[in-house]
């Protein structure tokens, strides 16, 4: 659906936006993720032709998007909806028919038909200026979709919504766009809601593309540190391959060594990555099939997302993710023996 | 202070006298007025509203210059548009010296940049993205930009309050360009100068109150336009 090459882009405050190639298929959900200022609104621009760029290559839909003159031809066949739902100061039927206008087409069903899509039908002729946020998201999403787009853009859509409001608009996105094909493009910080969503995952930082991939993937093979970061690994160690055969390297990291399945060899120095949800924890020392076992003690305890992050020192700092039920089960606290393991495909090695 | 009475007395025989020479004043004033208002919101409207909305080299000194335009001194341009409209001047070709369309030039110079500066910030208030959104839905620019000013149309409805008021009131390009030529370019205050000049208080009392109350009937016109929008949003 999108084929994007060469782009260096460079806005007047000096950001600079720099990508290779980007190509996203026809029905797929691709999500952008990054840091704040990492380009990926920028980018989203340019791909609803928004920005003025000069990329090698650009299609939409097959069409070449490079020349200007025929942008409003395909914006029509595309959506974009941006963090804060703008409608007009008019009913919400005018607000989801709007773009019918636009294109002197006459509403045939459509309208009715998104209202009922997205449950708003009580709403239709009830203004915008009286809406809830919700309700606006809503009205924004029906009238996104009322021209049956074959590109839906959005730019953290959901950013200011409650979490129940949010699941239930996700729900309702997810089945329309996945019965019409819709391809999507989604930018958002918020990785939970990308991994929802996504079919693919691109994770951007100052400028640049620093991985593309299945959403699974980024998170348990990240490419580098940077990513690594973003995505929530939380322990990140520096060490030596000492020994490698059938995809199993032997990790020294410090006085410890470390078992990981990977493709690295010997001689190679790395980064260990463990995510905190793949390590186990236990007050005795129990035979499993895990290869990593350590005893350590706990440094410290914080609340972390719907769960809690253990600090272990086990001669490196190891973090692990436990629920609250295991914490009180426990009785975990700081300065507690403990053993901690993980399976050596739990971990990741980045080349260093 | 009797002839301050007198002329408020006379200025009403004359309101409602049928005076055949004063009902020709107001209705060239009007004319004159209303359609130099009319062309400098066809321009100024648009002209502001694209600077506001549009992104491009030197926009804060385009911006700059609206701004100066709208303290536009008005004898001044009096002056400027009766040279260039005068025999030798490169519009003299055109012939509008001391005529209403001369006139109408003058205060159309000097009302745009009014409307249009009025109606550049109003655009600014409104979010850029806004615009941006009307494109995305599959606005052409014109579209998009219809649909934003129908968000601000109260703040343009004052805009063109100003312009009205700043062309309906204004004196000195008038004098200059149009003359103040007896059945020909004299309007209401032009007409006031005069009286005032030749010492008849009561004549130009009685013209300032007509002024005042056309002013003051089409400004209520306007307003309560603009506060019925106002209520219905």
């Amino acid at each position: 659906m999108i084929k994007l090459k060469d782009l260096d882009f460079r806005l007047s405050t000096g950001f600079a936006l720099n990508i290779d190639s980007l190509s996203i298929g026809v029905g797929e959900v691709f999500a952008i993720i990054g840091p704040n200022g990492a380009g990926k609104t920028t980018l989203l621009n340019i791909l609803a032709l928004l920005q003025d760029a000069k990329p090698a290559n650009f299609e939409i839909g097959g069409r070449s998007a490079l020349d200007r003159s025929g942008s409003t031809a395909l914006r029509r066949s595309m959506s974009y909806l941006f963090s804060r739902p703008y409608l007009i100061n008019d009913t919400v039927y005018n607000n989801i028919a709007l773009p019918l206008m636009f294109r002197g087409e006459k509403d045939s069903g459509q309208v009715a038909e998104m209202l009922e899509v997205f449950k708003i039908a009580y709403l239709r002729d009830r203004s915008a200026n009286q809406l809830s946020q919700g309700e606006r998201h809503r009205v924004s999403l029906s009238r996104a979709f009322v021209t049956r787009p074959r590109l839906v853009l959005l730019d953290e859509p959901f950013s200011s919504l409650d979490a129940r409001v949010k699941e239930a608009i996700i729900s309702d996105l997810r089945r329309i766009t996945r019965a019409a094909r819709t391809t999507v493009v989604l930018v958002t910080q918020d990785q939970e809601e990308a991994l929802a969503l996504a079919d693919v995952l691109a994770v951007i930082k100052e400028g640049r593309l620093l991985q593309t991939g299945r959403p699974e993937t980024i998170f348990s093979r990240p490419a580098s540190k940077e990513v690594a970061d973003f995505v929530g690994v939380e322990t990140m160690l520096g060490g030596e391959v000492t020994a490698a055969s059938d995809n199993l390297c032997s990790v020294r990291v410090g006085d410890n060594t470390l078992a990981v399945v990977s493709a690295c060899e010997a001689g190679d120095s790395v980064l260990l990555c463990v995510r905190p949800e793949a390590v186990a924890v236990s007050r005795s020392a129990e035979a499993n099939s895990m290869r990593n076992h350590f005893k350590g003690t706990i440094t410290s305890v914080e609340p972390w997302r719907l769960e809690y992050r253990l600090s272990i020192d086990c001669g490196f700092n190891l973090i692990a993710a436990v629920t609250k039920r295991s914490l009180d089960d426990m009785g975990l606290k700081p300065g507690d023996g403990i053993f901690a393991s993980f399976k050596a495909t739990a971990a990741h090695l980045i080349k260093r | 202070m009797d002839f301050i009475l007198d002329g408020l007395l006379k200025g009403l025989s004359l309101i409602f006298g049928g005076d055949a020479e004063v009902y020709a004043i107001v209705r060239l004033s009007l004319f004159v007025s209303v359609f130099s208002t009319a062309l400098s919101v066809a321009i100024g409207v648009p002209l502001g509203s694209i600077v506001a909305i549009k992104e491009f080299p030197f926009k804060k000194i385009v911006i700059s210059v609206v701004n100066t335009g709208m303290g536009l001194p008005p004898v001044v341009v009096g002056l400027m548009a009766m040279l260039f409209l005068s025999r030798n001047g490169p519009l003299g070709l055109l012939g509008w010296l001391y005529t209403p369309t001369g006139m109408v030039l003058a205060q159309v110079i000097i009302a745009t940049p009014v409307i249009a500066g009025l109606s550049l910030s109003a655009m600014q208030s409104l979010d850029r993205k806004f615009y941006l959104q009307m494109l995305t839905l599959g606005a052409g620019q014109w579209q998009a930009l219809w649909v934003c000013l129908k968000e601000i149309k109260l703040s343009i409805l004052a805009a063109v309050i100003a312009g009205f008021g700043s062309v309906i009131s204004e004196v000195g390009a008038v004098m200059i360009v149009g003359g103040n030529i007896r059945h020909q370019t004299r309007v209401l205050t032009t007409a006031i100068v005069m009286e005032t000049h030749m010492g008849n208080f009561d004549n130009a009392i009685a013209l300032g109150l007509i002024l005042l109350s056309l002013t003051f009937l089409i400004n209520i016109a306007l307003t309560y336009i603009q506060q019925q929008k106002a209520r219905t949003e």
